[in-house]
């Protein structure tokens, strides 16, 4: 009896050591990717489609599985600082390139400069040529594909530009034009864009109507501002200007869109994100409203801003097929597909010149607004920007529209405080 | 000998041990240690001596956490004590399924995640729209921008903190005053004492112990203040604070330096100057009250 048990632990003993052994060799072929997106491209349709990307992606490579996890903006730049922290980054994942020189610096981006060498010309010359240099901070270091982007747009209310007796077959031309505009919407007892110095990348969208990328972002070198202080005058004066006529509202407010929804905002600048919005507001109540491109200070100049969101790969034992799912989402088919989804302009611009994604209105103003941009942060990748550089921005246009400084003095100060911060 | 007499005991706090060593002691002392480095969290840290403590104190968004934060401390506390203690001695009046609902109705905001709360008064606080300024347009009010104008935005956030807090120590309060001998009130009445007497000579003092914890409680509770103001102003990593900083708070200064600026050295300072004026400020009551005995 005692001989039978030890035969029957012997037998258990081999059928359990298999199973590790079968478990370990079916290991080694499966492989998962974990794909960390924007919480909105985890839900609704941005997901159906992701996962409809994963499933043609896992078709092509059997025994690959790809986990997608939503996170909002803040959660991912946390979790890809901690994963890198604590060894455990998602493979592939997507982020604003703002944040690029923060995961550059914790080391939760691989350079892909070898990987996208390595792909055929023909992929590498369908992204735009001004968003991938946005990735790269030297000319052989590349630390993401350019993904979905945007080019901030003037949302023009019509039914209050009506009201102002403003003839809205024309949009305005340059600066002046615009901001007469606002004085008539002021006048009719309306507001007519939201508080521009409340939110840094507003505050951006407005010096872009007089500056652009020369004379905007950083000057890492010598870790210095690259803000042009008579620009910046300039631009304090538009502040000063507008204190009277804005909504007191940010661009960011749910608050905003709702004065602009019902027919008490004229105009919203802000980024194409908020169309989805508007046009179900245009089918159930009957909002009359267009985009076009922000005016600035003479005609052919536009203001706003651009920015990218970028796909980045974790450096680790799953780098090159991590690269190889970001090359195929970023793919010119699969752009595409998700412009077309989404009405958001992206990276690749042979998709963008595709016929029915050309066709759609929100995308080609987007492209014509993206390429007459400033740079919201560049260049990026470089180094992280400290935390006080973008409310010193903020708190100087706030305090210079509430009187606190003359245009002169507040852009002086200004640069002198972004000096003394980029200098810590 | 005694070693063997205590091992039980030992074996038996071991686990407290163990967790409190590897959960509490170990982020301190390390969180200590990297005060003094630069470090990004990642790369191996580099001995900088006070170089963050230094930069913090001489920076000027510390200047204006800490001047939030003290004009916020001062108003929140005793205010949500006050409130808290008006609703307590109001529930304590009802008996039975009233008392019940009363006490659920205004502990309901303990139990609400913050960002909900804050969602919530955004959307009270919302110009134009939102239900306050409709109130106030009632009453012929312009509208007010609670949440963007600099004079308003630390009485809002305020209001928020005393909606959430006023819950919560409600309801110690009245575990309080439901242990004070009702025979006090008795023999109060017998004599002659009034209502507002009663409370100031018998509910208060009474209550010494119970206001001692609330009060030195939400000081710490107060000084900590992170989500709130964070989600009021819809804060980021890279932009936070609101209108000209009038909502900047140290431990918001020390998220965004730590995530926005990946520079976990200052960040780590930035926690540990907090904890010193946490640490202080608690003294500071346990003294007060060890004077008010002895006296």
């Amino acid at each position: 009896m005692r001989n039978l048990n030890k035969l029957r632990s012997g037998v258990a003993g081999l059928v359990a050591l298999g199973m590790i052994g079968s478990a370990g060799a079916a290991a080694a072929e499966d492989v998962t990717l974990q794909y960390w997106v924007y919480s909105d491209f985890a839900q609704g349709e941005a997901l159906a489609l992701q996962q409809e990307f994963i499933k043609e992606f896992s078709a092509k490579h059997p025994g690959v599985k790809i986990d997608i996890v939503g996170k909002g903006d803040d959660d991912l730049t946390a979790g890809q600082v901690a994963g890198a922290a604590s060894g455990q980054l998602p493979d592939v994942f997507m982020n604003a390139q703002s944040v690029g020189a923060q995961l550059v610096e914790v080391g939760a981006l691989d350079n892909l400069y070898s990987k996208w060498m390595a792909m055929p010309e023909e992929y590498r010359a369908q992204f735009d040529a001004e968003a991938l240099k946005g990735c790269m901070p030297k000319p052989d270091e590349l630390y993401c594909l350019p993904y979905t982007g945007f080019g901030s747009l003037l949302f023009r209310n019509l039914t209050v530009l009506e009201k102002a007796g403003i003839d809205t077959s024309k949009p305005p031309a340059t600066w002046a034009e615009w901001f007469d505009q606002m004085k008539k919407v002021k006048a009719a007892g309306l507001y007519a864009i939201p508080d521009d110095t409340l939110v840094f990348n507003s505050v951006a969208e407005i010096y872009a109507t007089s500056g652009g990328n020369d004379s905007w972002g950083f000057d890492w070198a010598n870790r210095k501002t690259r803000i042009d202080p008579a620009i910046m005058t300039t631009v304090l004066q538009k502040f000063v200007d507008m204190k009277d006529l804005n909504s007191s509202t940010s661009r960011n407010d749910q608050a905003t869109k709702d004065l602009f929804i019902s027919n008490q905002l004229a105009f919203h600048n802000i980024g194409p994100w908020v169309n989805p919005t508007y046009e179900e507001a245009a089918k159930t109540s009957g909002l009359k409203y267009d985009f076009v491109l922000i005016p600035g200070d003479t005609a052919g100049k536009t203001g706003g801003i651009r920015s990218y969101e970028m796909i980045g790969v974790a450096p680790g034992p799953h780098a090159d097929l991590a690269f190889e799912f970001a090359a195929f989402i970023t793919e010119k088919s699969q752009m595409a597909r998700w412009a077309k989804l989404l009405s958001r302009y992206n990276a690749n611009a042979a998709a963008m010149a595709e016929p029915d994604v050309s066709a759609l209105p929100l995308i080609k103003l987007s492209v014509d607004a993206a390429h007459g941009a400033m740079d919201v942060a560049a260049p990026y990748f470089v180094d992280s920007v400290p935390s006080c550089y973008n409310s010193t921005v903020t708190d100087i246009a706030a305090a210079t529209a509430d009187g606190e400084y003359t245009p002169e003095a507040g852009a002086k100060e200004m640069i002198s405080q972004l000096n003394a911060c980029l200098a810590q | 000998m005694s070693l063997r007499r205590y091992l039980p005991h030992y074996l038996m706090i071991a686990p407290f041990i163990v967790l409190f060593a590897m959960f509490f002691l170990y982020p301190i002392i390390s969180g200590l240690y990297y005060s003094f480095q630069n470090w990004n969290g990642v790369k191996p840290p580099a001995f900088v001596g006070i170089a963050n403590y230094q930069k913090i104190i001489a920076s000027r968004d510390f200047a204006t956490a800490m001047r939030n934060l003290m004009t916020y401390v001062a108003i929140t506390v005793p205010l949500g004590i006050l409130v808290a203690l008006g609703l307590a001695l109001l529930v304590d009046n009802f008996t039975g399924r009233w008392a019940n609902i009363f006490r659920n109705a205004y502990f309901m905001p303990v139990v609400l995640p913050a960002f909900l709360a804050a969602t919530i008064w955004r959307w009270i606080y919302a110009p134009n729209f939102g239900l306050l300024n409709m109130i106030l347009g009632w009453f012929g009010r312009p509208s007010v921008n609670f949440l963007n104008d600099t004079s308003t935005m630390l009485y809002a956030l305020v209001a928020v903190d005393v909606w959430v807090s006023a819950g919560f120590n409600m309801v110690i309060i009245l575990a309080g005053l439901k242990n004070i001998p009702v025979e006090l009130y008795e023999a109060a009445r017998l004599d002659g004492a009034s209502k507002r007497q009663q409370i100031v000579h018998i509910t208060i003092p009474m209550l010494g112990p119970v206001l001692f914890f609330v009060v030195t409680y939400g000081l710490i509770s107060a000084m900590q203040v992170f989500d709130k103001p964070w989600l009021l102003t819809g804060s980021s990593f890279t932009s936070y604070g609101g209108r000209r900083n009038a909502l900047l708070f140290p431990v918001m200064d020390m998220m965004g330096r730590a995530f926005g600026s990946v520079r976990f050295g200052e960040a780590a300072a930035y926690g540990f100057i907090l904890t010193v004026a946490i640490i202080a400020l608690t003294a500071a009551m346990f003294m007060l009250r060890r004077w008010k005995w002895r006296k």
